[in-house]
């Protein structure tokens, strides 16, 4: 009875924890500037204005950067997907030496520090020319976005049964016929669920795209330069637009998440 | 319609010899059943025919056809698998059309053949629907549906009734025999339940690490195991092995001579008898040996006892209302004709060809 009380009072203080900065932010990004200055700030929602948002879109940089974060964020997903699942589907339905540590190399990829590669690989990007540009971004994005596209692939491939590809092969199907007839639509929710985590991995992601731009910042690297000296209307406002897309995606695909963890509990 | 050959079939895993050099012929539109238990090879045995496994060595023959290098589209097969392999985005119309239409039937053959394999399963109200709505019985239907659909020369099931509760599985069992005696379709069927395979086949290939032990028409099998093994797999209680001196060409059970078919190489020869072949007397009889009831299990249309004779346990069924309790000696009266004979080293039958 008594571990139930604490237990309970730990995820209350913690969804708190996660959940008030989210609400003020979400609150104070929809109210007029009067009372995103106010102090002290009132917890319910204040007076309901655009303004707000509307002054964050008007400075200078921001429509650019947003659209540059669509662009790195869609080149992710795209690598992401186009390498990942082929390397899931193989990890799922071949058993070849070295799968096990393969499938740990894979997740090894993300115990390096960003912060170690980060000056080679900017000098590498310079040679390359790929230094400052959406293509640069992407490919570091995928490099992070890779190892969960793998394992969660891995893991909804081994979810659908060797039989009804084997069942389709019996039937007339040439291996690439029996994925695309069946496996293909089975797979699908899963498939966009590992785009979409690939798309807010890179939407969030600062570091490298902070090291690797000048100008053709992503939003949040773009954010992150400019919010030291930007009016509070802007930080919230911006915070609000970094936010929101990765809740909803989260949430949209958060049963899928829960067989990543499965799969990296094991 | 064709038959099945398979020539000398040696598969590793590793190094672990899955199948031992099999030879295998199934004749044209036999029914004919692989046996065995588990890890006894015949699952693979069954996917080297459909081209799902491939063999170390040795051939496989569809009709006239050498189809060892084909993969499992082009050997004009249809397979049933344990676990149904229903397509679950298909509909059930969609699951049985689906070898059709990568045949590029027509339409109208489509229709046809898919109403035709439905109603034979009985699941012609079920088209419709998609195998989620199914229960595991209608999915089973649906998977052999499929498999009949593409009129395949040779329909191979890998334990299709495995995955079905008790009752349903009788059910099934009996329309299954229906439905293939009408087809006519050349079937190989795999399963580890003997009752299964005495029940459907026309011949058994009993399986055992690797090889084909015996291959045989049912009855045959059981009242004929080629060694201990098949003896004691088939039937439920399984055949009674009593280890006897021997004297000349004859075996002792106390005062009880029994003549042998062919001198065995010791001086000791396991009897194999079925627990129906012995016959039980509460007096003394002549023809027969004593032995003491250890256990009595009533089974309903008859009793089991266990008994003992020297130290040696053995299964005997009575009918059931025969009086008997533990510690009661009987006699037992072996039914002349019903005896086997076995060398105690290799378990192999005397006299019996292999």
């Amino acid at each position: 009875m008594n571990a139930r009380l604490v237990y309970l009072t730990l995820a209350v203080l913690l969804a708190l924890w996660v959940l008030v900065p989210i609400f003020l932010i979400a609150t104070l990004a929809f109210s007029d500037r009067a009372s995103v200055f106010a102090w002290p700030k009132g917890i319910l929602p204040q007076q309901f204005s655009l303004e707000t948002i509307s002054f964050f879109f008007g400075v200078e940089g921001v429509g650019k950067a947003i659209r540059n974060s669509f662009l790195v964020a869609g080149l992710t997903l795209v690598l992401a997907v186009l390498l990942g699942a082929p390397a899931g589907y193989a990890l799922a339905r071949y058993r070849f030496a070295g799968a096990d540590a393969y499938r740990v190399l894979i997740l090894m990829t993300r115990a390096f520090p960003l912060a170690i590669l980060a000056i080679p690989l900017a000098v590498r990007f310079i040679n390359l020319g790929l230094y400052d540009t959406a293509l640069g971004v992407a490919l570091v994005h995928t490099a992070l976005a890779l190892p969960f596209a793998v394992l969660v692939t891995s893991s909804l491939f081994l979810g659908i049964p060797k039989e009804l590809e084997e069942a389709a092969w019996t039937l007339g199907c040439t291996r690439v016929q029996a994925f695309l007839k069946v496996v293909l639509p089975l797979a699908l929710p899963g498939l966009a669920a590992t785009a979409i985590f690939a798309f807010v991995i890179s939407w969030n992601e600062v570091f490298a795209a902070t090291l690797l731009t000048l100008r053709e910042r992503t939003l949040p690297a773009f954010l992150l330069t400019a919010l030291n000296d930007s009016p509070l209307p802007f930080r919230f406002a911006g915070g609000f637009f970094l936010i929101v897309p990765a809740l909803v995606f989260i949430f949209v695909i958060r049963r899928y998440l829960f067989t990543l963890w499965g799969i990296a509990n094991r | 319609m064709a038959g099945i050959r398979v020539e000398n079939i040696i598969k590793l895993f590793g190094k672990v010899r899955a199948l031992n050099g099999v030879s295998l012929e199934v004749r044209d539109q036999e029914f004919v059943v692989l046996l065995g238990p588990s890890g006894c090879g015949k699952t693979t045995l069954l996917r080297i025919i459909a081209g799902l496994e491939h063999a170390d060595t040795g051939r496989v023959f569809i009709g006239e056809r050498d189809v060892t290098a084909l993969p499992p589209r082009s050997r004009r097969i249809a397979m049933v698998f344990q676990n149904y392999a229903v397509f679950p985005h298909l509909t059930v119309f969609e699951n049985i059309a689906f070898g059709l239409r990568m045949q590029k039937a027509s339409p109208e053959r489509v229709r046809a053949q898919v109403d035709r394999a439905a109603t034979l399963m009985h699941i012609e109200g079920l088209l419709g629907r998609y195998p989620a709505q199914l229960s595991g019985g209608q999915r089973q239907r649906v998977a052999v549906a499929r498999a009949l659909a593409v009129e395949p020369e040779v329909l191979l099931m890998d334990e299709p009734l495995s995955n079905l509760d008790a009752l349903l599985r009788l059910e099934m069992r009996a329309e299954l025999k229906r439905l293939l005696a009408e087809s006519r379709t050349t079937t190989l069927y795999v399963t580890h339940d003997q009752v299964e395979a005495m029940s459907l086949a026309d011949r058994i290939a009993v399986m055992s690490t690797g090889n084909v032990v015996q291959y045989d028409v049912p009855m045959k099998i059981y009242q004929e195991p080629a060694d201990t093994f098949v003896g004691g797999f088939i039937g439920s209680p399984p055949m009674n092995f009593l280890r006897l001196p021997v004297e000349g060409s004859q075996a002792k059970i106390q005062t009880l001579a029994l003549d042998l078919p062919a001198a065995p190489q010791g001086r000791e020869v396991l009897l194999g008898v079925r627990p129906e072949d012995l016959e039980a007397h509460p007096q003394p009889q002549p023809q027969s040996f004593p032995a003491e009831v250890l256990v009595v299990e009533p089974l309903g249309p008859h009793l089991l006892l266990t008994l003992a004779y020297e130290g040696q346990h053995l299964k005997v069924t009575v009918p059931p209302d025969f009086e008997t309790r533990p510690g009661q000696t009987l006699w037992l009266r072996p039914q002349p004709g019903r005896l086997r004979w076995h060398d105690p080293g290799s378990g192999e039958a005397l006299g019996h060809a292999r």
